[in-house]
Protein backbone atom coordinates (compact mmCIF):
# COMPACT_ATOMS: atom_id res chain seq x y z
CA UNK A 1 0.00 0.00 0.00
CA UNK A 2 1.41 3.39 -1.01
CA UNK A 3 2.18 5.98 1.96
CA UNK A 4 -0.39 8.92 1.35
CA UNK A 5 -0.59 12.01 2.46
CA UNK A 6 -4.09 13.44 4.06
CA UNK A 7 -2.45 16.88 4.73
CA UNK A 8 -1.72 17.59 1.11
CA UNK A 9 -4.80 16.73 -0.51
CA UNK A 10 -6.94 18.90 -2.01
CA UNK A 11 -10.22 17.17 -1.71
CA UNK A 12 -9.43 17.38 2.38
CA UNK A 13 -8.99 20.82 2.67
CA UNK A 14 -11.84 21.82 0.19
CA UNK A 15 -14.11 19.34 2.95
CA UNK A 16 -12.85 20.88 5.68
CA UNK A 17 -13.06 24.53 4.45
CA UNK A 18 -16.65 23.66 3.25
CA UNK A 19 -17.59 22.47 6.61
CA UNK A 20 -16.66 25.30 8.97
CA UNK A 21 -17.48 27.81 6.50
CA UNK A 22 -21.20 25.66 6.12
CA UNK A 23 -21.15 25.86 10.32
CA UNK A 24 -20.11 29.21 10.86
CA UNK A 25 -22.72 30.52 8.57
CA UNK A 26 -25.68 28.74 10.10
CA UNK A 27 -23.92 29.63 13.58
CA UNK A 28 -24.14 33.66 12.76
CA UNK A 29 -27.78 33.24 11.72
CA UNK A 30 -28.52 31.79 14.99
CA UNK A 31 -26.96 34.07 16.94
CA UNK A 32 -28.61 36.97 15.10
CA UNK A 33 -32.29 35.45 16.19
CA UNK A 34 -30.39 35.21 19.55
CA UNK A 35 -29.29 38.84 19.60
CA UNK A 36 -32.64 39.93 18.19
CA UNK A 37 -34.49 38.59 20.99
CA UNK A 38 -32.01 39.86 23.71
CA UNK A 39 -32.41 43.36 22.00
CA UNK A 40 -35.95 43.49 21.92
CA UNK A 41 -38.00 46.04 24.16
CA UNK A 42 -40.04 44.56 26.91
CA UNK A 43 -43.80 45.64 27.56
CA UNK A 44 -45.71 46.26 30.73
CA UNK A 45 -47.10 42.82 30.32
CA UNK A 46 -43.45 41.52 31.12
CA UNK A 47 -42.95 43.55 33.99
CA UNK A 48 -46.29 42.66 35.39
CA UNK A 49 -45.13 39.32 35.32
CA UNK A 50 -42.23 40.14 36.46
CA UNK A 51 -39.98 39.49 33.18
CA UNK A 52 -36.48 40.57 33.46
CA UNK A 53 -35.88 42.14 29.72
CA UNK A 54 -32.49 44.06 28.86
CA UNK A 55 -34.25 47.31 27.50
CA UNK A 56 -37.47 47.49 30.00
CA UNK A 57 -40.92 48.67 28.80
CA UNK A 58 -41.44 52.31 28.95
CA UNK A 59 -43.31 52.01 32.14
CA UNK A 60 -40.36 51.61 33.88
CA UNK A 61 -40.39 55.11 34.61
CA UNK A 62 -43.52 54.58 37.50
CA UNK A 63 -40.74 52.06 39.27
CA UNK A 64 -37.71 53.02 41.27
CA UNK A 65 -34.75 52.10 39.76
CA UNK A 66 -31.32 51.06 41.78
CA UNK A 67 -28.18 49.19 41.22
CA UNK A 68 -26.98 45.86 43.00
CA UNK A 69 -23.21 44.30 42.03
CA UNK A 70 -24.28 40.69 41.16
CA UNK A 71 -21.28 38.67 41.82
CA UNK A 72 -22.50 35.92 39.19
CA UNK A 73 -22.27 38.25 36.36
CA UNK A 74 -19.45 40.24 37.37
CA UNK A 75 -20.91 43.94 37.20
CA UNK A 76 -24.07 45.69 38.58
CA UNK A 77 -27.37 44.69 37.73
CA UNK A 78 -30.46 47.01 37.85
CA UNK A 79 -33.24 46.33 40.37
CA UNK A 80 -36.32 48.04 39.10
CA UNK A 81 -39.11 48.42 41.97
CA UNK A 82 -37.16 46.56 44.82
CA UNK A 83 -35.46 43.46 45.37
CA UNK A 84 -36.35 39.87 46.22
CA UNK A 85 -33.86 38.23 48.74
CA UNK A 86 -32.49 35.89 45.74
CA UNK A 87 -31.12 39.55 44.25
CA UNK A 88 -34.07 40.13 41.28
CA UNK A 89 -36.47 43.02 40.28
CA UNK A 90 -39.33 43.02 42.18
CA UNK A 91 -41.23 45.28 39.79
CA UNK A 92 -42.91 46.81 43.15
CA UNK A 93 -41.89 49.38 44.84
CA UNK A 94 -42.99 52.63 42.61
CA UNK A 95 -41.76 56.27 42.40
CA UNK A 96 -43.87 59.29 41.61
CA UNK A 97 -42.48 60.57 38.23
CA UNK A 98 -43.82 64.14 38.05
CA UNK A 99 -46.55 63.29 40.61
CA UNK A 100 -47.69 60.16 39.07
CA UNK A 101 -46.72 57.06 38.96
CA UNK A 102 -49.26 55.11 36.46
CA UNK A 103 -48.03 56.53 33.02
CA UNK A 104 -49.65 53.59 31.04
CA UNK A 105 -47.30 52.26 28.21
CA UNK A 106 -48.66 54.49 25.46
CA UNK A 107 -48.58 57.40 27.76
CA UNK A 108 -44.78 56.25 28.72
CA UNK A 109 -44.01 55.49 25.32
CA UNK A 110 -44.96 58.97 23.98
CA UNK A 111 -42.96 60.99 26.54
CA UNK A 112 -39.77 58.74 26.07
CA UNK A 113 -40.41 59.26 22.65
CA UNK A 114 -40.57 63.19 22.53
CA UNK A 115 -37.73 63.13 24.73
CA UNK A 116 -35.72 60.97 21.70
CA UNK A 117 -36.34 63.50 19.47
CA UNK A 118 -35.63 66.44 21.63
CA UNK A 119 -32.01 64.33 22.54
CA UNK A 120 -31.88 64.16 19.10
CA UNK A 121 -32.96 68.23 17.72
CA UNK A 122 -30.65 69.58 20.72
CA UNK A 123 -27.73 67.46 19.67
CA UNK A 124 -26.84 65.97 22.88
CA UNK A 125 -24.25 64.00 21.24
CA UNK A 126 -21.74 67.02 20.41
CA UNK A 127 -20.71 67.09 24.06
CA UNK A 128 -22.31 63.47 25.74
CA UNK A 129 -22.45 59.85 24.93
CA UNK A 130 -25.75 58.19 25.33
CA UNK A 131 -25.11 54.33 25.90
CA UNK A 132 -21.64 54.99 24.62
CA UNK A 133 -22.42 56.40 21.15
CA UNK A 134 -21.50 60.66 21.46
CA UNK A 135 -18.53 63.40 21.92
CA UNK A 136 -16.63 62.88 25.03
CA UNK A 137 -16.46 66.76 26.37
CA UNK A 138 -19.24 65.96 28.85
CA UNK A 139 -20.53 62.99 30.90
CA UNK A 140 -22.26 59.78 29.87
CA UNK A 141 -25.57 59.95 30.24
CA UNK A 142 -26.89 56.23 30.74
CA UNK A 143 -26.79 55.73 34.03
CA UNK A 144 -26.98 60.13 34.45
CA UNK A 145 -30.56 59.66 36.28
CA UNK A 146 -28.86 57.63 38.81
CA UNK A 147 -25.98 60.10 39.38
CA UNK A 148 -26.60 60.56 43.35
CA UNK A 149 -25.86 64.78 42.66
CA UNK A 150 -29.56 64.67 41.77
CA UNK A 151 -30.60 62.70 45.31
CA UNK A 152 -28.36 65.56 47.28
CA UNK A 153 -30.55 68.64 44.87
CA UNK A 154 -34.07 66.83 45.21
CA UNK A 155 -35.26 68.24 48.18
CA UNK A 156 -34.79 71.79 47.20
CA UNK A 157 -36.82 71.20 43.90
CA UNK A 158 -39.46 68.79 45.03
CA UNK A 159 -37.59 65.69 43.92
CA UNK A 160 -34.98 64.31 41.79
CA UNK A 161 -36.83 64.66 38.23
CA UNK A 162 -38.28 68.27 39.14
CA UNK A 163 -33.82 68.97 40.04
CA UNK A 164 -33.05 67.45 36.19
CA UNK A 165 -35.77 69.01 33.98
CA UNK A 166 -35.06 72.54 35.90
CA UNK A 167 -31.69 71.98 34.96
CA UNK A 168 -32.10 71.51 31.60
CA UNK A 169 -34.22 74.15 30.83
CA UNK A 170 -31.72 76.91 31.45
CA UNK A 171 -28.15 74.66 32.65
CA UNK A 172 -25.51 77.84 33.17
CA UNK A 173 -28.08 78.83 36.43
CA UNK A 174 -27.20 75.83 38.04
CA UNK A 175 -23.93 74.56 37.12
CA UNK A 176 -21.57 72.36 38.83
CA UNK A 177 -18.54 71.63 36.65
CA UNK A 178 -16.19 74.40 34.64
CA UNK A 179 -17.67 72.50 31.49
CA UNK A 180 -20.94 74.66 31.63
CA UNK A 181 -23.43 73.10 29.56
CA UNK A 182 -25.08 75.89 27.54
CA UNK A 183 -28.51 77.02 27.45
CA UNK A 184 -30.06 75.00 24.15
CA UNK A 185 -33.44 76.59 24.88
CA UNK A 186 -35.28 73.42 26.19
CA UNK A 187 -38.60 73.96 27.05
CA UNK A 188 -40.99 72.65 30.22
CA UNK A 189 -42.50 70.17 28.32
CA UNK A 190 -39.49 68.74 26.39
CA UNK A 191 -37.46 69.03 29.64
CA UNK A 192 -40.08 66.16 31.00
CA UNK A 193 -39.73 64.18 27.95
CA UNK A 194 -35.86 63.87 28.86
CA UNK A 195 -36.03 63.30 32.08
CA UNK A 196 -38.23 60.73 30.89
CA UNK A 197 -35.82 59.66 28.56
CA UNK A 198 -32.95 59.61 30.97
CA UNK A 199 -35.14 57.40 33.91
CA UNK A 200 -35.68 54.79 30.95
CA UNK A 201 -32.20 54.81 29.34
CA UNK A 202 -30.91 53.77 33.51
CA UNK A 203 -32.95 50.85 33.16
CA UNK A 204 -31.53 49.49 30.59
CA UNK A 205 -29.21 46.57 31.35
CA UNK A 206 -26.18 47.21 29.77
CA UNK A 207 -23.82 44.67 31.09
CA UNK A 208 -22.32 46.63 33.54
CA UNK A 209 -21.26 50.03 30.91
CA UNK A 210 -20.69 52.47 31.64
CA UNK A 211 -17.19 50.47 34.08
CA UNK A 212 -16.78 53.40 36.10
CA UNK A 213 -20.28 53.73 37.41
CA UNK A 214 -19.83 51.12 40.68
CA UNK A 215 -17.24 53.35 41.74
CA UNK A 216 -19.60 56.41 42.37
CA UNK A 217 -20.87 56.30 46.08
CA UNK A 218 -23.97 56.16 46.42
CA UNK A 219 -25.12 55.16 42.85
CA UNK A 220 -24.77 51.25 43.46
CA UNK A 221 -26.07 49.59 46.38
CA UNK A 222 -27.56 52.64 47.68
CA UNK A 223 -29.81 51.52 50.37
CA UNK A 224 -26.26 49.72 52.34
CA UNK B 1 -26.15 21.79 39.91
CA UNK B 2 -23.02 21.57 37.75
CA UNK B 3 -25.18 22.89 35.00
CA UNK B 4 -27.29 26.30 35.33
CA UNK B 5 -30.11 26.46 33.00
CA UNK B 6 -29.57 30.55 32.41
CA UNK B 7 -27.10 32.95 32.97
CA UNK B 8 -28.20 35.51 30.81
CA UNK B 9 -31.10 38.26 31.49
CA UNK B 10 -32.91 36.80 28.48
CA UNK B 11 -32.79 33.00 28.92
CA UNK B 12 -32.21 30.99 25.59
CA UNK B 13 -30.19 27.85 24.12
CA UNK B 14 -27.05 30.18 23.94
CA UNK B 15 -27.32 31.37 27.50
CA UNK B 16 -27.75 27.39 28.39
CA UNK B 17 -24.01 26.81 26.73
CA UNK B 18 -22.73 30.22 28.60
CA UNK B 19 -21.45 27.98 31.58
CA UNK B 20 -18.52 29.92 31.97
CA UNK B 21 -16.18 31.85 29.85
CA UNK B 22 -14.67 28.57 27.88
CA UNK B 23 -18.32 26.60 27.74
CA UNK B 24 -19.14 28.24 24.70
CA UNK B 25 -15.75 28.12 23.18
CA UNK B 26 -15.22 24.84 23.67
CA UNK B 27 -18.53 23.45 22.75
CA UNK B 28 -18.49 25.10 19.08
CA UNK B 29 -14.73 24.00 18.49
CA UNK B 30 -15.84 20.83 19.46
CA UNK B 31 -18.49 20.95 16.58
CA UNK B 32 -16.48 21.96 14.13
CA UNK B 33 -13.31 20.12 15.09
CA UNK B 34 -14.86 16.72 15.14
CA UNK B 35 -16.17 16.46 11.71
CA UNK B 36 -12.55 17.64 10.64
CA UNK B 37 -11.26 14.54 12.20
CA UNK B 38 -13.96 12.33 10.36
CA UNK B 39 -13.33 14.46 7.55
CA UNK B 40 -9.50 13.50 7.92
CA UNK B 41 -9.87 9.71 8.21
CA UNK B 42 -12.67 9.40 5.40
CA UNK B 43 -10.03 11.01 2.79
CA UNK B 44 -7.54 8.62 4.43
CA UNK B 45 -10.00 5.81 3.86
CA UNK B 46 -10.34 7.22 0.29
CA UNK B 47 -6.73 8.24 -0.67
CA UNK B 48 -5.27 4.11 0.42
CA UNK B 49 -7.91 2.82 -1.56
CA UNK B 50 -6.88 4.95 -4.82
CA UNK B 51 -10.31 6.04 -5.02
CA UNK B 52 -9.87 9.70 -5.52
CA UNK B 53 -11.11 11.24 -8.89
CA UNK B 54 -8.95 13.43 -11.10
CA UNK B 55 -8.89 16.93 -10.29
Amino acid sequence: MAKVSVWSSNRFWRRSATWVTGVSAVLLILLTFDSMAQMQMGTAKDIKNKVDKRIPSPVVINYKIEYKMSRKRGHEVPIIGGMSPDGKSLYQVKEKFFGRDDYTEAEARALIHKGKLTIQAKNCMDCHTLLGNGAYYAPDLTKAWLDPTWETLAPAYGGKEYAIATFLQNPPAMAMHERKMPNLGITKDEAKAVVAYLKFMSAIDTNGFPRNFGKIKGAVDAWK
Amino acid sequence: MILEPCRDVVCSFWSMLDQGPMTLTITLHTLIVLPMVWIYFDEKKRLERGDVPEE
